[in-house]
């Protein structure tokens, strides 16, 4: 990705990048104390002049890849500047006109971003860990004191089991696409047979499916029983398995 | 049990910090203040875990070895800070004051009730709201498997399973200072990055922005209400982009990276303008204030490797702006000396890649 790709993706819908470089603007223009004018007017144009320098780019995505140039733009002091200019703006203004300016003000700075709050990806915590509720339980269902035990989650556990238990394992995490066990997880209809071979081949003491995903045969065949069912989950057990504190 | 939990993590994120923060006092005129206090103090702690942390995380110590090394460090301070306090009260000096009271004047108090009601909001939605973040299935479980296995990057994150050193990740060990606030407290890993933390950190941030806001705004501090509900609506609608720093608050708040650009950058804004103001006055900035700084640096580049990048570009662009602006070319010198901790963590990084 190209700087400017990455910067329209810093700016977003733009309109608060376009308030921030307009106050730059009359900043220079009404700005009178000089620590103020290098600090909220040269540094963030020389830094915007570096950003976008082809020199220091590729030096950059050389050493440090691309996907992390946009924090090249956390020098900008977008929040003070814009804050700043809101402020000294009002300054020159008095009674209802001051008023009517603020509000107007800042109407436009909450048009013109987004409620952070607004992302689908927000959701109400189900507990304290902030992981889902089924995490938690089917984790401390599993669990036995003193040891590590190996176990293959559906996709919707993957960000949260390590984060919330250190002692259960998992074969893949968030890196899952590389591993053939996980697409045997997420077929439309499991193949048995060959989601407990690999499970067995990783050591899974446990394998925890939907109870609504289709199963193609009966776990029970190749050594997994059911150990419980949890929040619509259920946790094969491996049968064969050492659950014991020291090896067999 | 709870409380005492409670108690145990105010005392480490509040009450320690706000007392060493009192070795800073006489950077500048303000500094004698809470927020300062509390804050300088936070990031002299942050530099000292840094340098106390990756030499042992690239010596493959156990995690225990780095806590008791740190209390050393921050009992020592503590001592340090609390003699000094006493013989500042023998000399009569003043030690701290606390934040002279809000203009009485009606739309001044209006707005900081709105100010105080809109930051009470977002702590109440740190811990009500969760985000689905795929980085913290990172971070979080390294402070988890730091704070119960007792190695540090030694193993992998998302799996568990034993690996060699993480030494590129192990130079910005912000994850680790998370497990040692879990295992001092005795609050899971998990529910300090996700909610405990982030409360502290964001009014940590709203610190910054107010320290700031007073020193940009001088004699129309009348204004500094207006300037704080504003910074608090860019924030609150900082989610125009998934890559805003203001996103990045609300969203991965007790991530490194987050710390970076919501408290350690803006606080080396501040900083700067106090060194530019002195500049402007014809004064020197002293010592302490070198500091402050150089540990700042230190902070920045235990929250991110690329902190290392960015503290060195900001203080380095501001340093050469003010040189020739004022002609003051020493200015230089000990701006290039508090680049050493980000000149090493690069180093380091270049030699491990």
């Amino acid at each position: 990705m190209n700087v400017t790709e990455i910067f329209q993706k810093y700016m977003g819908t733009g309109l608060i990048t376009i308030w921030f470089l307009l106050a730059l603007i009359y900043l220079f223009i009404n700005e009178k104390k000089k620590p103020m004018r290098i600090l909220f007017i040269y540094v963030p144009v020389i830094i915007l002049l570096l950003y976008f320098n082809p020199l220091f780019s590729k030096l950059f995505y050389r050493f440090l890849g691309d996907e992390i140039y946009f924090r090249i733009c956390w020098l900008l002091p977008v929040a003070p500047v814009i804050a700043y200019t809101l402020v000294c703006m009002l300054n020159n203004l008095q009674g209802r006109k001051r008023v009517c300016f603020g509000a107007v003000a800042i109407s436009v700075i909450v048009v013109s971003g987004k409620l952070v709050y607004s992302n689908p990806l927000f959701s109400l915590a189900e507990n304290v860990y902030h992981v889902p509720q089924a995490v938690v339980d089917v984790c401390d269902a599993i669990k036995i004191e003193g040891r590590e035990v190996m176990a293959v989650f559906p996709d919707e556990f993957l960000l949260y089991v390590r984060q919330y238990s250190p002692v259960v394992c998992m074969p893949y995490g968030r890196d899952a696409n590389y591993f053939e066990l996980h697409a045997m997880m997420t077929a439309d209809e499991i193949d048995v047979e060959a989601l407990a071979g690999e499970a067995k081949y990783y050591g899974c003491h446990y394998v925890v499916l939907s109870q609504t995903k289709p199963l193609k045969g009966d776990m029970s065949d190749y050594d997994y029983e059911i150990f419980d069912f949890i929040d619509g989950y259920v946790i094969y057990k491996d049968t064969t398995m050492n659950f014991g504190l020291t090896p067999r | 049990m709870i409380a005492i939990q409670i108690l145990k993590l105010s005392i480490i994120l509040f009450i320690i910090p706000t007392i060493v923060g009192s070795l800073f006092v006489k950077v500048d005129k303000g500094a004698a203040r809470l927020p300062f206090m509390w804050i300088s103090g936070q990031i002299l702690l942050w530099a000292g875990f840094q340098c106390i942390c990756v030499p042992l995380i690239l010596l493959e110590k156990r995690f225990t070895m780095v806590q008791q090394l740190f209390w050393i460090y921050t009992g020592c301070l503590l001592l340090f800070s609390i003699s000094l306090h006493f013989g500042r009260k023998k000399r009569r000096i003043q030690n701290f004051q606390v934040i002279e009271g809000t203009d009485e004047r009606k739309p001044h108090r209006l707005l900081w009730i709105v100010f105080w009601a809109l930051l009470a909001l977002q702590l109440v939605l740190a811990g009500l709201m969760a985000y689905e973040e795929g980085d913290d299935a990172y971070y979080v479980a390294i402070s988890t498997i730091t704070e119960n296995a007792d190695t540090m990057y030694c193993k992998l994150p998302y799996t568990g399973g034993t690996t060699g050193l993480d030494a590129r990740h192990g130079l910005a060990p912000f994850p680790i200072w998370v497990a040692l606030l879990a295992r001092a407290s005795g609050i899971p890993s998990v529910v300090l990055a996700q909610v405990a933390l982030p409360m502290a950190l964001i009014v940590m941030s709203y610190g910054i922005y107010y320290m700031l806001g007073k020193q940009m705004l001088g004699n129309r501090n009348k204004a500094l209400p207006l300037f704080m509900v504003v910074i608090e609506l860019l924030v609150l609608f900082g989610g125009y982009s998934v890559y805003s720093a203001e996103n990045f608050l609300l969203v991965r708040t007790a991530q490194g990276k987050s710390v970076l650009a919501n408290i350690v950058i803006p606080f080396l804004l501040f900083l700067m303008l106090l060194l530019l103001e002195k500049l402007q006055k014809e004064e020197g900035a002293g010592a302490v204030y070198w500091l402050l700084l150089a540990c700042s640096m230190a902070a920045g580049c235990l929250c991110s490797t690329l902190g290392a990048l960015l503290t060195c570009m900001l203080v380095g662009v501001i340093g050469l702006c003010a040189a020739v602006c004022y002609r003051r070319w020493k200015v230089l010198a000990p701006m290039a000396l508090c680049c050493a901790m980000p000149v090493l963590v690069t180093v380091l990084y270049l030699i491990i890649d």
